[in-house]
């Protein structure tokens, strides 16, 4: 697999929505919060969002607006990593796959959007067989084929013109070298033998092992068809050709988007999305407390950044209940945590990393990440409760008593030969308030059980790279903690969990196991994992987190949580729990 | 005075392609004098997780494996004569002046500064024109009756005007004016030839936000200047010679009082038309304060660049003009 560590790992609050994320149906701040079954319909309430579809209606007309406190990477589908931009993207295109457009654990599903099936894997597992919908068009009528699937995968191969999307197909499929359409020209655009297209509807990869989560990669938006007489490069963001149900009017580069609905497109052809309003804006680039205000007085319709409201508009519709009853909680599906490194003294004993996990007050580490409602509810596991395959458990007491077990931390200490404590470092991002504050709660709380903590403040750019990521640094500056953060590309154990416990993702530099985690068991659990599948598949990710809590080797602090708000006037809304913001996709307006 | 603008024009070049030289040289000679590489300073633009082969290939598209002295070149020729860049699937042309191509957004710089300058010029005109009259007034009138109530009243908001930052009293005027009482409803910038109404009724806070801050420091300035002038000997003749008060004051105090007022004032606009950053950020206006902003955010050099040249560009020519206008305000100079 394509190492993505960077990506996640370094996302700080702001970056978070970059991050493909998803939700919980749980409205508490407890950290055992688990899926809960879906309504389907629901009135205004706070948290009715998480669970149930908020004002439902047919109605079509009106404008929906919708604000952003920053711009895209890209609104090219082939050129965005953006998480929200992932979930707006839906307006106008039709990737292979998507998840399903329903709240709660529902739409943590995967299923067909352009394709017609979830696909056929061979025997061997490296070739993958899919067929797409012969009926579906481009905003201009031209019949979508095969080879415009193809032709959008290949175009992502050249990053020196799209350089922001994701590059899993690189690490993934055959042919890891090809340059790219721009620099194949001569082969009729065709070249990447590694996408066979025998017929106008049928698209063959071929793997260079086999990859069971492979139908999550081809949900990103660059499976999304591209006509090849259409792409204009790195200008193709400025309109790229809609097969969903709408199509650029306007758009002016970081300021506002106008989307109008796409005459072409055919609701049968594409279930998971409505074309209700009859003009979208997107206003770009909107300061927060503007944006939260406009939001509250009606002049927009929802943040589409969906990294929730500013501080002042959280305590403003919190205290407020008209305003509350309108807003939602989730879970985001990103997590916060600290890494126990195995390699660094005296942390190679496990108990001394059982002490740690034990003396850690996970109350005020939470109230470092902003609280119960913008910071998060306090974590037990690696995995947030809205990854496919997560199972409550709590080894360590963080739930029961989350400000520290004190007794049985020292307990761990006289077992790991250290009674009156120890010495080590913690790494952190000095840059990042939160993060900072999360260190000096913990060594607070871990100064109570003797355990003396350095802290070590590095910044953010080359914290993965130089710092935390670079387990020789790690070892030659005795640095056996480091903060960090996780959010995964697709909503599974495997999307969570391997790059960040695999023995195989230990790397000299960029290092995303930054616990030096090489437990045979958890290696086995990873390699077993990809011949199976189904609810088999899915128990492994459960059995790793158990295990890998067991080492203890990472020290959870909270299940990341964003305050949302939603303009009443809005229909159709709720959390697509796989983004952990509103579905973009099906909103209306009612005008 | 044609000669003399002639000049002045010429020099406005020259002193252009000096900023545009240290600029250059800040973000691309220092930090390679540094030790960083061409290579390196591709690798911030190609996304996550790049192999080396695509940060070359980055390198070579933005043309930084180039000589320095060739890069600078051939960005001097841009503004000059225009471009020609790669998109991937064509090569465009960005005509003159093109100021680079953004290494984030993958689009020519100039276009975007273009779209962006209408914002700004038109939070900064309009915010000027009340500082202006607003402070210069309130400054001949607390001079006028120095030590009376009027006096210390405007004198005091003066101060608060002054100490006040704009993100303050901007948040606050909105907060009022906008969401509470809604006299001016959905604050946005609205272009002035889709509705001149709106454009207006949409600018009246932003305008007022920075009129109140300089307005505040120009009563004070201007005050200062009258009670100076207004205790000079020729002051006391005009009074003698029998002309009226207005008379005296407007053309013989306010007059003189003026010189230093317009020297600052010129500053002060030139300034602003590069960008408005606090006011155009309070208020959510696309213009050129944003864009920096967001340049500086996204480490998008050409875009920095190009955001300096006209911020220059504006200062230079507010001063030419400032220079032409000593003429008028003060006979004794001559060009």
């Amino acid at each position: 697999m394509k190492r993505r560590s960077i990506f996640a790992a370094t996302a700080t609050a702001a970056a978070a929505a970059l991050l493909i994320s998803a939700c919980s149906s749980s409205s508490g701040s407890s950290g055992s919060s688990t899926t809960t079954p879906t309504s389907t319909t629901g009135t205004a309430a706070f948290n009715a969002g998480i669970t149930s579809v908020v004002n439902p209606s047919t109605h079509k007309g009106g404008t929906l607006t919708y604000e952003v406190r920053g711009t895209p990477d890209s609104f090219d589908p082939g050129n965005t990593y953006y998480a929200w931009v992932l979930d707006f993207d839906h307006l106008y295109t039709m990737p292979l796959f998507g998840y399903k457009s329903c709240p709660g654990s529902c739409g943590l599903q995967l299923v067909p959007d352009l394709a017609t099936n979830m696909g056929t894997t061979s025997a061997n597992g490296l070739t993958y067989t899919v067929q797409i919908q012969p009926d579906v068009k481009f905003e201009n009528g031209t019949v979508v084929t095969s080879q415009d699937v193809k032709y959008a995968i290949e175009r992502t191969y050249d990053r020196s013109v799209l350089a922001n999307g994701p590059t899993y197909y690189q690490a993934l499929l055959t042919d890891p070298t090809y340059p790219g359409p721009y620099k194949d020209r001569a082969k009729n655009l065709m070249g990447l033998t590694a996408i066979d297209t025998p017929n106008a509807t049928t698209l063959v990869f071929h793997l260079q092992a086999p990859f069971p989560d492979l139908p999550y990669v081809l949900a990103f938006p660059n499976t999304a068809p591209v006509l090849p007489s259409a792409d204009t490069g790195s200008n193709y963001q400025l309109h790229p050709l809609s097969t969903g149900p709408y199509m650029f009017k306007s758009y002016t580069l970081n300021k506002q988007l106008i989307l109008v609905p796409n005459p072409n497109w055919n609701a049968s052809t594409d279930p998971n999305a409505e074309q209700l309003a009859s003009e979208i804006v997107v206003n770009l680039n909107i300061n927060q407390a503007d944006l939260d205000n406009n939001l509250i007085a009606g002049n927009a319709d929802i943040d589409a950044y969906g990294a929730g409201v500013g501080p002042a508009a959280q305590a403003r519709i919190l205290s407020t209940p008209s305003l509350k009853a309108d807003a939602d909680n989730p879970i985001n599906g990103f997590a916060r945590f600290v890494y126990l490194d195995t390699k660094v003294a005296p942390l190679t004993n496990l108990h001394c990393r059982e002490a740690i996990e034990y003396a850690a007050n996970k109350t005020t580490m939470q109230t470092a990440w902003g609280g119960p409602v913008a910071g998060g509810a306090i974590a037990s596991t690696i995995m947030p409760p809205v990854i496919v395959g997560y199972k409550s458990f709590d080894y360590y007491n963080a739930l029961s008593q989350p400000n520290g077990d004190l007794s049985a931390a020292k307990a761990q200490l006289a077992a790991c030969g250290q009674p009156n404590g120890f010495t080590t470092a913690m790494a952190y991002r000095s840059d990042n308030p939160q993060e900072t504050a999360e260190a000096t709660a913990l060594q607070a709380s871990l100064a109570a059980v003797g355990i003396k903590l350095t802290l070590k403040g590095f910044p953010s750019g080359p914290y993965y790279t130089n710092f935390a990521g670079d387990p020789a640094y790690m070892s030659s500056h005795n640095i056996g903690l480091a903060g960090g953060g996780w959010g995964a590309d697709w909503p599974d154990g495997y999307g969570f969990l391997d790059e960040l416990l695999n023995g195989n993702a230990i790397a000299p530099t960029g290092n995303t196991n930054i616990s030096m985690e090489n437990d045979p068991v958890i290696n086995n659990l990873f390699t077993k994992s990809s011949t199976l599948s189904g609810a088999a598949r899915t128990a492994v990710w459960a059995q790793i987190d158990e295990q890998a809590m067991k080492d203890a080797v990472i020290l959870p602090a909270v299940y990341q949580k964003t305050l949302l708000y939603r303009n009443p006037a809005t229909t159709n809304v709720y959390v697509q729990t796989y983004y952990g913001m509103y579905n973009y996709a099906v909103m209306g307006v009612n005008s | 005075m044609i000669y003399f603008i002639i000049r002045r024009l010429i020099m406005t070049v020259f002193l252009l392609l000096l900023v545009s030289m240290i600029t250059f040289a800040i973000f691309f000679l220092v930090p390679r004098l540094a030790g960083q590489t061409a290579y390196q300073l591709a690798a911030q633009y190609v996304g996550r997780n790049p192999i080396p082969s695509e940060i070359k290939a980055v390198e070579i598209k933005l043309g930084l494996n180039a000589p320095l002295y060739l890069q600078y070149g051939r960005y001097v020729k841009g503004i000059v004569v225009g471009i020609h860049y790669n998109n991937g699937t064509d090569v465009s042309y960005c005509p003159f002046p093109c100021f680079g191509y953004s290494f984030r957004n993958d689009q020519p710089v100039w276009p975007q500064l273009i779209s962006d300058a209408p914002v700004t010029l038109s939070i900064a005109v309009g915010a000027a024109v009340l500082w202006l009259l607003g402070g210069v007034s309130i400054g001949v009138l607390s001079a006028l009756r120095r030590g009376s109530f009027f006096d210390r009243l405007s004198m005091g908001i003066a101060l608060a005007g002054v100490s006040l930052p704009v993100f303050f009293t901007g948040l606050i005027a909105l907060e009022l004016f906008s969401y509470k009482w809604s006299i001016f409803p959905n604050v946005h910038y609205v272009g002035i030839t889709s509705n001149p109404l709106l454009w207006a009724r949409n600018l009246v806070l932003p305008w007022i936000t920075l009129a109140f801050l300089y307005a505040a420091l120009y009563a004070r300035l201007t005050r200062a200047g009258m009670l100076e002038t207004m205790g000079e000997d020729y002051i006391r003749t005009a009074r003698a010679k029998g002309l009226a008060e207005r008379k005296v004051v407007i053309k013989h105090g306010l007059r003189a009082a003026l010189t230093p007022i317009v020297t600052i004032f010129g500053l002060d606009l030139g300034l602003l038309l590069g960008g408005a950053i606090l006011t155009e950020t309070t208020y959510s206006f696309p213009g050129l304060g944003q864009f920096t902003i967001l340049a500086i955010q996204n480490q998008d050099l050409p875009e920095i660049m190009g955001v300096v040249m006209i911020a220059s560009f504006f200062i230079v020519i507010a001063n030419m003009v400032v220079d032409i206008l000593y003429a008028v305000v003060d006979p004794r100079v001559r060009f």
